[in-house]
């Protein structure tokens, strides 16, 4: 049952990138290749605390992270988070270089360029070479692009929720009164293809590409399938993690882009007050940076080439905290605003732990220099990055 | 303008918000909204913001001038006189605007202190509240359908308390604590005060709770359970599920679901009950899974009851809780039953963790009050038949720890140290 879920997810992965292929429309005829062919893989991943990740109590719920790559890589132990401890604001940091000030809930765009912009302006990029795909709610397709004038949407990433067309195929089936039956799926399709009907790219996350406003029929029918299957045939739970990593498993396929960001978020179930499924969650982002690894070595585009960064948002908040300890992430404290971060492959290729203490808006910077960027300078008074130290660059 | 230690509602309340105005425009949403909910504020509540008023009112002016005037220039720089900020009420799109402002972090540490430098100067009254010196006693139940693994249980309560092995049965302490026995009264009878119901809390994942107390205890008990409320939360689920991603449209629905009429979604045993009905509607409002899983619901009401009436007695028992179903796993925030037809399983190791990491959390909550330094903490795993105690200082049974102890030998003792 397991292979034959898996199975099915992959296909319908491989379906979902493929409308997208059929729609794209190459922005820029030349390119020049980003240096050596170089490609960075940039994961984030919810808030975890240190206690139930690196830590005595925490390992056994990381054993891939800790026991298979921790010996191969660089390892920050402290690497804090300044900035607002929301999922828009620190995802957009991270990207920028810049601690961003932002609404939560996604409405505004980073306030400074985001690497996808600086790559792709930089080096002449199409948009299939900077792609962000994500599994979390809490962010909207203007991560993707910066409101500089010099730069934004026409430099922008692809991005994808794959997550969320899950999602709102179960809402709206939901909506109508109509159950998800095992014995009966007829009932719900209508309703998923409806959705398909009634909503355009933006409904099922692509963003950024401007020109096209629907999926093309292939694409639609191909989708329309892909859900089908999936519904038909899952008789057990499928997380959200797990469909955006073989998306994005299909996009490495496809497209090798130069520059991939992956955001995990099964984790944030914790909001909802159970322990037991946050740290499922956090054993599933586990796993999947792993299998993620491992894929990135069975393909020639990446393998000997690609520097992967997995890192936590945030902490979450402690135990005891007035807000709830590990429920929520909003406490200005050590539990929250300290995380760690590994780094892998090629410029991560000397392993030691760097127990100086470092930022997130430090990744920004690090990242331009793996391309060989112009790194990104202040933006007004606001405080900038500075290279990681450990790495190849 | 003066503020009476014995508040009368009109006048007093007219002299708060005058009081209120006074102080920077963030300051004001948040005691705003406490003063407009005045008549369903627990009597620890009322006491409490009352002094914490008097304590601005009777700082000299040149205090409390140094105190907000960081803060009024933070405003300024913040740009708040050009925001569409509420000041009646604490709104999504008022933490949006302070969150979104550069200034955000000073702010914050500006606001607390203010209000630790207030709440040092606040003016209790002599009001009949429950001093903190008086014994207390949280009662945390992990039912037997729970397989607790003991090393969890250690994890949590190790640093603080000690373990013993009941030697019986391991509900019976339940019962003895709820209905006593003939000679010896419960121990709810012992710390409660029938007067008021704020003083002692029956906190359910499931209805075991209200079935096993005494009718008398339990119509002078602030009684809630997760099962009880089934019907009002998937109304209140159902409307929160209208909530658009739109901040300002969420304020609106937010406000809409305060305002509704839900009178004819409380359980029977919530009529007449305002204070009760408003602290539920305000524990659905304020998140943390309550809505959605029995013991993060069984938590988030004891730490809230906790926190805002300082009861004497509370006792919060956890359940079962199901695994979620096909899809449901990713859309969490929705009514289980209702998008998949197919029949609730049983997940007990899950909800055994669950229960173990949340009961801490509840001792966790209460040791955050200074009633918690007089505070007697009893979990009760009854699967692996373990007891883990805390005791204040210099009030620990002289047991050897992990002692087999009878469940009559244990109510006794705690009894005698409750009624001391």
């Amino acid at each position: 049952m397991e292979t034959t879920r898996r199975n099915i997810l992959k296909a319908a992965a491989a379906l979902l990138v493929e409308g997208v292929v059929a729609a794209r429309h190459p922005a820029f005829a030349q390119q020049s290749p980003p240096r050596a062919g170089r490609k960075v893989i940039l994961v984030t991943c919810g808030g975890i605390r240190r206690e139930e990740s690196f830590s005595a109590t925490g390992v056994r719920h990381i054993p891939h992270l800790y026991q298979d790559l921790l010996p191969q890589g660089v390892f920050y132990p402290l690497i804090r988070n300044n900035g607002v401890t929301s999922h828009f604001n620190t995802i957009s940091s991270i990207l920028t270089g810049h601690w961003q000030h932002l609404d939560d809930w996604g409405k505004t765009p980073p306030a400074s360029p985001t690497l996808f912009e600086y790559l792709r302006k930089d080096r002449n990029l199409s948009q299939d070479q900077a792609w962000l795909i994500s599994s979390n709610k809490a962010l909207t397709n203007r991560i993707g692009a910066s409101s500089v004038r010099d730069y934004g949407q026409p430099y922008g990433a692809n991005v994808v929720f794959p997550k969320q067309l899950l999602i709102d195929a179960v809402v709206r089936a939901a909506q109508q009164g109509r159950a998800v039956r095992s014995a009966d799926r007829a009932s719900v399709l209508p309703e998923l293809e409806a959705m398909l009907e009634t909503q355009n790219y933006e409904g099922l996350g692509w963003s950024v590409s401007g020109e096209t406003s629907a999926l093309n029929p292939a694409a639609q029918n191909a989708v329309q399938q892909a859900i089908h299957d999936l519904v038909s045939a899952t008789s057990v739970p499928a997380t959200g993690d797990e469909f955006t990593w073989l998306v994005s498993a299909e996009v490495m396929r496809r497209f090798a882009p130069s520059l991939l960001v992956i955001t995990f978020s099964d984790m944030e179930v914790a909001h909802f007050g159970s322990y037991a499924m946050h740290v499922a969650g956090v054993r599933t982002v586990d796993r999947l940076v792993h299998e993620l690894w491992t894929h990135a070595q069975s393909l020639p585009a990446y393998r000997g080439n690609t520097t992967l960064f997995v890192l936590p948002e945030f902490g979450r908040d402690m135990d005891g905290s007035t807000t709830n300890g590990f429920f929520n992430h909003r406490q200005n404290a050590e539990s929250t605003r300290n995380t760690w971060m590994l780094a892998l492959g090629q410029a991560a290729a000397k392993p030691q732990i760097v127990e100086q203490p470092v930022e997130q808006i430090d990744i920004c910077p690090t990242i331009a220099s793996i391309f060989d960027l112009k790194a990104p300078g202040p933006a007004g008074n606001a405080q900038s990055g500075k290279v990681l130290p450990g790495l190849l660059l | 303008m003066t503020i009476p230690a014995q508040p009368s509602p009109a006048a007093d309340l007219a002299a708060y918000r005058r009081l209120i105005a006074r102080l920077p425009v963030t300051l004001r949403p948040e005691l705003n909204a406490r003063l407009a909910q005045w008549p369903t504020l627990f009597p620890f509540e009322q006491d409490q913001f009352a002094a914490f008023l008097r304590g601005i009112q009777s700082t000299p002016s040149s205090q409390l001038d140094a105190l907000t005037r960081p803060l009024w220039d933070l405003e300024t720089r913040m740009g708040v006189a050009r925001w569409d900020f509420s000041q009646s009420e604490s709104t999504v799109e008022n933490a949006s605007l302070l969150a979104r402002s550069p200034y955000y972090p000073e702010w914050r540490q500006q606001v607390d202190r203010f209000f630790q430098a207030m709440e040092h100067n606040a003016q209790p009254s002599t009001a009949s509240q429950p001093g903190p010196a008086q014994s207390r006693l949280v009662l945390l139940l992990l039912p037997e359908h729970l397989p607790v693994d003991p090393a969890e249980l250690d994890q949590r309560w190790r640093s603080t308390g000690r373990a013993f092995r009941i030697d019986g049965d391991p509900q019976s302490l339940r019962r003895l604590a709820l209905q006593g026995q003939p000679g010896t009264p419960s121990l709810a009878s012992v710390l409660h005060p029938a007067e008021d119901t704020s003083q002692l809390w029956l906190i359910d994942a499931e209805d075991a709770l209200a079935r096993d107390a005494a009718p008398a205890l339990a119509a002078s008990a602030s009684s809630l359970s997760f099962t009880g409320l089934a019907a009002f939360r998937r109304q209140f689920l159902a409307g929160i599920n209208t909530i658009p991603r739109n901040i300002s449209a969420t304020d609106q629905v937010i406000a809409q679901l305060r305002r509704q009429d839900w009178s004819p979604w409380y359980p029977a045993a919530l009529a007449g009950q305002p204070r009760l009905q408003q602290f539920v509607l305000n524990l659905w409002l304020s998140g943390n899974g309550a809505l959605i899983f029995p013991n993060a619901f069984v938590e988030w009401t004891a730490s809230e009851a906790l926190r805002r009436a300082r009861p004497r007695m509370l006792v919060a028992r956890f359940g079962m809780q199901t695994r979620p179903k096909p899809f449901t796993s990713i859309a969490i925030f929705e009514d289980q039953q209702k998008i998949s037809a197919l029949p609730s399983v049983d997940d007990p190791e899950s909800s055994a963790l669950d229960a173990v990491m949340l009961s801490h959390y509840i001792w966790l909550a209460a040791l955050r009050y200074p009633q918690g330094d007089n505070t007697f903490c009893l979990c009760i795993a009854e699967h692996p038949r373990t007891a883990w105690l805390v005791a204040p200082p210099n009030r620990w049974p002289a047991w050897a720890p992990g002692q087999s102890i009878a469940p009559q030998q244990l109510y006794q003792w705690l009894a005698a140290q409750l009624a001391s």
